[in-house]
């Protein structure tokens, strides 16, 4: 176990969180806790309800049974902004940023709760609000420096790369100095180099800043690199927890991701660039897979999907 | 969190950008400056027809900016907006209106001020009930807002001195009319000063980042509903305080100048006159309002040194709404920045910067999209 057993302090907590929406049930009694100092993985397959999960951690959906703990704080009910003032943020699937702004204006927008003034006197121009829009620009300049980014400084994002936005947007995350960091799928749209350049981008954050971070990733080799701890979703359900290692190997995981029948294991080193690739042929290697006798003493292997859930 | 700053540090917080323009650099950008201060200053100076005008001008610079707060920051639509500048010239008549013929310095300046606050009050009204409604929706229930309240309350017999209108008063100071000019331009300063702030403070980018993608903005913390109103009251305070310079203008509050075809017509002008300058362009909005304040003169004028004037007062009313169909047409087709966009080369230029006409483009125009950005 690769969980730090030392630092038990839940920076988040979720407790039995049940969301529907009409008939389906998006998200079925699902319980996680994320550690200090820890990075923590979310993982399933598309429609699992991960990123549905972030939602109503982060208060944009309000779960209909549950809790989420933030710090032993009860915030289910808090909005997202007050959330975000507190300490959380987020970044998005899809690129979550202003779009009309520059670079620079997206990286003070998201230090939005740290500006120290209230909106009114914002509008008198008084000294101390010039003051503090030179440090935040110059805050702002510092995490550019930090992620390598200082020569689109005042471009529009329109102009930018999609890898180059990922990495934005986790620096307008950064911005607020957070003390916890809801990532999904930072690695989308990017290569096996840039997500291992990623992975150890996370990392050397993680020791720079102390933010405590649960990503949702697809990506097993990132995951494998930095995850400390993964919960993996399908349906809604949690269907397995456990270490990287153990997670990856778990045979309703990688029937959950393949569909039909359990493969006895999920070669990560192995899986090629574009995953929807590396899914479509391991789905067609899946039928004959040499056995690894180690597993198949442990485990025998299963007919379908539908066995039960293991303890872990 | 006290990590982060200080593995940020080795950072100098004091520095500043330079922008490298020279003395004469400086002289050049004043010496362009000077035509535009005499049209601004010296014209209205020397004519007493041009002061009157650009009186009226100032007032649709105030009401383009309000509008600019809301539709091009907050990227609400508002077809009411005429409602708020009757407000505001309906409580500035009423509070100077004390049966003196000239008001004294406080009043006045009590009337404008309670004129500010009131149609600030009344767009936090409207603001609330559009709250979570939005593009059409919300252009009907502004529509709405605007129409209901000059028929409800501008109608008021004791608010519009029995139908008659009611007499405001400036004080003796501002009994001239280039004096009430320099006023009125005073007051497009304050509401420019405003607005500089709002794009320079956190409250723009909150604004912005709303008008851009509410969950974004939530997720950095912006409070979207808290903000969304806020634009509303911000747009309804620069309205009010346009609607008491205009009171006092006229000297008079006449609900004649908003209900019903009038203060439609209104509405229109100002939503049309606010994509032709430039969603989100200060300049552009100050322009295209001015310009908008000034068909009619301007084309009379033209008229009368043509002998078109009496064919032209037969078919004004149609004429001016024909210059801003076209205006419009042109802009949400060939160019979606607005006028803003045409003079950004300029106005990039003399904030210090290099002359470029090949610069990214303005925020509002390329987000929102010239039509769409009216969501009507």
């Amino acid at each position: 176990m690769r969980r730090w057993g030392v630092l038990t302090v839940s920076v988040l907590e979720v407790e039995g969180l049940t969301i529907r929406f009409g008939g389906l049930t998006a998200i079925d009694d699902l319980s996680l806790a994320v550690k200090e100092w820890e990075i923590v993985g979310l993982m399933g397959p598309n429609g699992a309800g991960k990123t549905t999960a972030f939602n109503c951690i982060t208060g944009f959906y309000k779960p209909n049974a549950g809790r989420v703990l933030y710090r032993g704080e009860d915030v289910t009910r808090v909005p997202p902004h007050r959330k975000a003032a507190m300490g959380i943020g987020r970044t998005f699937q899809n690129v979550g940023m202003v779009k009309s702004e520059t670079v620079l204006e997206n990286l003070l927008t998201a230090q939005h709760t740290k500006t120290g003034y209230g909106a009114l006197k914002g509008l008198t121009g008084a000294t101390s609000v010039r003051h503090r829009e030179k440090e935040l620009a110059a805050h702002a300049d510092a995490i550019l420096e930090l992620l390598g980014l200082t020569e689109f400084r005042d471009r529009r994002l329109g102009s930018l790369s999609y890898g180059t936005l990922k990495l934005l947007e986790l620096g307008c995350a950064l911005a607020s100095d957070p003390d916890l960091l809801l990532l999904d799928e930072p690695s989308s749209g990017m290569g096996p180099e840039e997500s291992h350049e990623l992975g150890e981008r996370l990392l050397a954050l993680r020791q720079a800043l102390g933010v405590t971070m649960l990503l949702i990733e697809h990506h097993v080799p990132l995951v494998t690199a930095v995850c400390d701890y993964v919960y993996v979703l399908n349906f809604g359900k949690l269907l397995a927890e456990g270490d990287p290692e153990h997670v990856r190997n778990h045979p309703e995981v990688v029937a959950a991701y393949l569909g039909g029948e359990a493969p006895e294991e999920l070669e990560a080193t192995e899986v090629p660039e574009e995953q929807a690739a590396a899914v479509e042929e391991l789905a067609e290697a899946a039928p004959a897979p040499a056995p690894s006798p180690r597993r198949a003493a442990r485990r025998p292997r299963r007919t379908g999907a539908s066995g039960k859930k293991e303890a872990s | 969190m006290a990590v982060q700053t200080e593995s940020l540090t080795g950072f100098d917080y004091t520095q500043q950008r330079r922008t490298g323009v020279s003395a004469g650099g400086w002289a050049l950008r004043a010496l362009f400056l000077l035509p535009v201060l005499a049209l601004v200053l010296f014209l209205p100076y020397h004519s007493d027809d041009w002061t009157n005008d650009a009186i009226y001008a100032a007032v649709f610079a105030m009401v383009g900016l309000s509008m600019n707060v809301l539709v091009g920051y907050t990227g609400q639509i508002s077809l009411g907006q005429q409602a708020f500048l009757g407000i505001g010239a309906l409580t500035a008549a009423n509070v100077v209106n004390t049966g003196t013929t000239a008001a004294d310095p406080f009043t006045f300046a009590i009337g404008i001020v309670a004129g500010v606050l009131v149609a600030a009050g009344a767009a936090a009204l409207l603001g609330a009930i559009a709250l979570r409604i939005r593009g059409l929706y919300l252009a009907l229930v502004t529509l709405v807002f605007g129409s209901v309240t000059a028929d409800a309350i501008f109608t008021i017999p004791s608010l519009n001195g029995q139908d008659a209108g009611v007499p405001a008063y400036r004080p003796t100071a501002l009994q001239g009319n280039f004096a009430f000019y320099v006023f009125a331009l005073a007051m497009v300063c304050a509401c420019i000063y405003v607005d500089v702030w709002i794009r320079r403070s956190k409250v723009g980018r909150g604004l912005i980042a709303l008008r851009d993608n509410e969950l974004v903005a939530s997720a950095f913390g912006v409070n979207v509903l808290g903000y969304k109103l806020l634009g509303f009251v911000l747009s309804g305070a620069m309205a009010g305080l346009a609607g008491g310079v205009y009171a006092f203008w006229s000297q008079e509050f006449s609900d004649k100048n908003f209900t019903s075809g009038a203060g439609f017509n209104l509405a229109l002008i100002f939503v049309v006159m606010v994509v032709v300058g430039g969603l989100g362009n200060r300049t552009g909005v100050i322009a295209a309002a001015a310009f908008f304040a000034l068909i009619d003169p301007l084309f009379t004028g033209f008229a009368h040194h043509t002998g078109w004037l009496n064919w032209y007062t037969d078919h004004k009313a149609y004429i001016q709404n024909l210059v801003g169909a076209v205006l419009l047409l042109q802009t949400v087709i060939f160019n979606p920045g607005g006028l803003g966009q045409v003079l950004r080369p300029f106005t990039t230029w003399f904030s210090g910067k290099r002359f470029s006409l090949h610069d990214e483009g303005d925020a509002a125009g390329a987000a929102l999209g010239g039509a769409d950005s009216v969501r009507a």
